[in-house]
């Protein structure tokens, strides 16, 4: 397949969906190598700059989870083990190195499984800092900087401020092409469902940035093009940590919502901010990970009162409430998910005070459990429907 | 409000030592000590065990409160229940890490009364005035829990200490970054003393700091000393033991307290030795802890262990120190106390990356294994796998499994419960495996 035929809107993103992987693997054959990856904290533009094909590695909520559990204890986040096991299952075979990033518990104390598992040519931990203050900042572009040295080593080439400029600038045009698609879903019915929408963000992050950013331009022309979707009765937004599996967001459009807002990876968490191009590209890339990336693995030091500090955290959450009329949110995290489950009052409470209903659900990543939430999505659509 | 539910009567452990039979009243001393320190107005902040600043916070006269340690002594009583309880009807997931439930379900309900929960553990956990947090490599709740903590406590402000170390690498050792870890942590380190000066209006007091930094020093490699000692056949300490000998390594560390109790555990085990006293009369297995928290409510396994002739004269757990003068730089020589901190805890990381590299294949956990296994003539493994805790206890399966790999096969037993979560703990089940495992030792010795 080439980049050209990726251009075919949602039934190309149902492909790549479908046949997760399938590009990488293409591309693989053509010569190129594959830097498989987790977590949106890892800093992708410098994979790019090297000129080696950035891929995130998925799980799958309908494979039971079997193989991983050889090498792999059960209390690692459901997530992780999932992506684990299918990496152990073969499905990618095509990865010549992994990239993992400080991201939370579940990532970080499996990186030596992943590294000596997998047994890849290449492999790294980006070793991001925990809080975002100035000196954190410093600390984390001398991490990126051995991270570009050793990266540039194993491609063989220097990976240069231009290269990385270069990779920056598409990464921005990408985020800037996702922020159009999100923006479809202020209308009233959207004009794209949150299936739709997180599965091509799902398929574009197996992709090169440039085919993932046409793929998600010719989703936005094919949308704004055929009939308007039908009307239902609330609106909602999820929030949780990593989401590559659009079983959930089915559940509840099947349910009667419309998902219009979210606060997840792949998702508005991972999209909302650039990388600044007039800086240093090494000071941007360390700017926008650490501090503009909003993610719970990540302390933002309280600057004023607490409710200042709530307002840094989740205040995008609120502002995403009004823009999107958003009637109702679901907290949906993950067990032993520590970065999350720890915040689950506070994002609570916060979306609460500006008068949005909360449903808060727990899951373990696979088909069975997520069938079971039914009943609680239902019982919320009442609740709002009733209010 | 959750509800109050009695709790189990507790076993009391026997010990081996009389350093470990010494450490309940200094715990509960240390806890009584600080609510007393609350009501006399002195500052207290909540603090996390090995985080690296110890000599700061004895320095500026803070009162630490260990959370995990209230936590734990909640569990080893078998009252943390309620209190796990009151965290997850507060919408916290059973599964997060069971110290800081119990933690965060104590502070709700303390915050909510305006006193002590009711019959709290040796008098309960003090409010505090701060709460220092860290970013490590490992464990969320460090930087999680007093997040957290603060949607009940809103007025108390947190600081969260970058404390990163460099993992095991292929591409390239740990020396060639090790400069700049040192210079970031001691700005994060010069950033929690602003911190307490601003919280105490107090001055730290350098010279101080540089006296505690060397007794640090000096217990750090004496615990080391004493430690080794555990080497003997038969062996005069046990990991049972050594689960209450660590509390003045993580609790106390940075006072002649911890310093002198250190002193006596060498002095006694010295003498045990010399009588050729160990844990038990007739060692038939030696086995290494060698991953995992212990379950503080069922600390008497280890008993059961002993009566089937099986010691531990070693284990990983809690062995949060090495001998500084084995480290491959004088860190004596570093006399800016929070450098000499930062190089300590940089040293301390990366200890066992050089033996990792000498063997193709090998990693560092699995070295520390390896020579644990030679050292302490060990015939094979326990661990425990906590499932509250991705920390600690995520890992082990692949150590065994790269300890085979690498080295050789052992028999090894992984248990499954909890830190303080006692409704994951069974104990005929846990004892079941224990005799099975014993079997297998048996059968392997007489090959």
């Amino acid at each position: 397949m080439s980049a050209e035929k990726s251009t075919g809107g949602l039934a190309a993103v149902d492909r790549y969906y479908q046949d997760y992987g399938s590009r990488a693997a293409e591309l693989k054959k053509q010569g190129r190598q594959i830097i498989g990856y987790l977590c949106a904290l890892t800093p992708v533009e410098i994979i790019a700059a090297a000129g080696l094909v950035p891929f995130r590695i998925k799980g799958d909520v309908n494979e039971p989870i079997t193989k991983a559990d050889t090498e792999m204890e059960t209390i690692v986040c459901p997530l992780v083990r999932s992506c684990f096991d299918m990496a152990l299952k073969g499905n990618y075979r095509f990865l010549d190195g992994i990239v993992i990033p400080h991201a939370c518990d579940s990532i970080c104390r499996t990186y030596d499984i992943w590294k000596y598992s997998l047994n890849l040519a290449y492999a790294h931990f980006v070793n991001m800092p925990h809080t975002t203050g100035d000196a954190s900042l410093e600390f984390y572009k001398e991490v990126l900087k051995t991270f570009r040295d050793s990266l540039g080593k194993y491609a063989g080439r220097e990976i240069s401020d231009q290269a990385l400029a270069q990779a920056i600038k598409l990464y921005n045009q990408n985020r800037a092409k996702v922020r159009e698609l999100y923006g479809l879903r202020r209308s009233s019915p959207p004009l794209i469902s949150g299936a739709e929408l997180t599965r091509t963000l799902v398929a574009a992050v197996s992709l090169p940035v440039e085919e993932a950013t046409v793929l998600i331009d010719s989703v936005i022309k094919e949308v704004k093009q055929r009939p308007a979707l039908a009307d239902k009765p609330a609106r909602l937004m999820v929030v949780g940590a990593e989401v590559d599996d659009v079983a959930f967001i089915d559940l509840i459009e099947d349910s009667g919502a419309w998902v219009v807002a979210d606060d997840l990876c792949p998702g508005n968490r991972e999209f909302m901010t650039d990388v600044d191009t007039t800086a240093d590209p090494i000071a941007g890339l360390a700017e926008r990970y650490l501090r503009g990336v909003k993610c719970g693995r990540t302390y933002r030091e309280r600057k004023g009162s607490y409710r200042d500090y709530l307002e840094d955290r989740f205040g995008h959450m609120g502002r995403m409430i009004k823009d999107f009329a958003v009637d109702g949110a679901v907290l949906y995290i993950y067990k032993y998910c520590d970065p999350f489950g720890f915040e689950v009052p506070q994002i609570k409470s916060y979306i609460e005070s500006v008068g949005t209903p909360v449903l808060y659900v727990e899951d373990e990543y696979s088909m069975s459990t997520i069938g079971r939430l039914r009943t609680r999505v239902q019982a919320f659509l009442e609740l709002l429907g009733s209010n | 409000m959750t509800e109050e539910k009695k709790p189990e009567e507790r076993k009391k452990r026997r010990t081996a030592t009389e350093a470990a039979s010494k450490i309940g009243p200094m715990v509960k001393e240390a806890i009584g000590g600080t609510v007393r320190a609350r009501e006399e107005g002195k500052p207290l902040a909540y603090t996390f065990i090995v985080c690296a600043y110890d000599e700061i916070i004895r320095a500026m006269d803070v009162v630490p409160v260990w959370t995990e340690n209230y936590a734990g002594i909640c569990g080893a009583k078998r009252d943390a229940q309620r209190f796990l309880e009151r965290a997850e009807s507060e919408n916290f997931s059973r599964s997060l890490c069971t110290y800081a439930l119990c933690g965060l379900g104590f502070d709700a309900w303390r915050e909510e009364l305006g006193e002590m929960p009711p019959e709290a553990p040796w008098g309960g956990q003090a409010r505090p005035d701060m709460m220092l947090g860290s970013g490590q490599i490992l464990c969320d709740p460090r930087n999680k829990w007093y997040q957290a903590a603060q949607h009940y406590m809103p007025d108390v402000p947190i600081y969260d200490v970058g404390l990163p170390w460099p993992l095991y690498e292929s591409d390239y050792d740990y020396r060639d970054v090790q400069d700049y870890y040192v210079k970031y942590i001691v700005k994060e380190l010069k950033g929690l003393v602003e911190f307490l000066e601003k919280h105490t209006g107090k001055k730290m007091d350098w010279a101080r700091l540089e006296e505690l930094v060397d007794l640090t020093d000096r217990t750090w490699d004496l615990i080391w000393e004493a430690y080794e000692l555990r080497k003997a056949v038969p062996t005069p300490m046990g990991t049972g033991d050594a689960m209450n000998t660590m509390v003045p390594m993580v609790f106390m560390m940075g006072t002649q307290q911890a310093y002198d109790y250190y002193k006596d555990l060498y002095d006694e085990l010295k003498v045990k030795i010399a009588n050729k006293e160990g844990v038990i009369p007739d060692e038939k297995y030696r086995l290494i802890w060698g991953g995992g928290l212990p379950s503080w409510f069922a600390l008497t396994d280890f008993n059961y262990f002993n009566s089937k002739g099986a010691v531990f004269p070693v284990e990983t757990t809690y062995r949060m120190i090495e001998a500084t003068y084995n480290f491959d730089m004088d860190l004596s020589k570093i006399k800016d106390p929070l450098e000499h901190i930062a190089w300590r805890w940089i040293k301390f990381w990366t200890y066992w990356h050089d033996k990792a590299r000498k063997r193709p294949g090998s990693h560092p956990d699995v070295e520390r294994l390896i020579k644990y296994i030679e050292d302490y003539k060990i015939d094979g493994i326990v661990m425990h796998e906590a499932f509250s805790c991705r920390t600690w206890h995520v890992g082990l399966i692949w150590q065994l499994n790269m300890l085979k790999k690498v080295y050789r096969d052992m028999p090894s037993l992984i248990l499954e419960s909890d830190i303080i979560d006692i409704s994951s703990y069974n104990e005929a089940d846990t004892r079941a495996r224990i005799d099975a495992f014993i079997d297998t030792l048996q059968a392997v010795k007489s090959r």
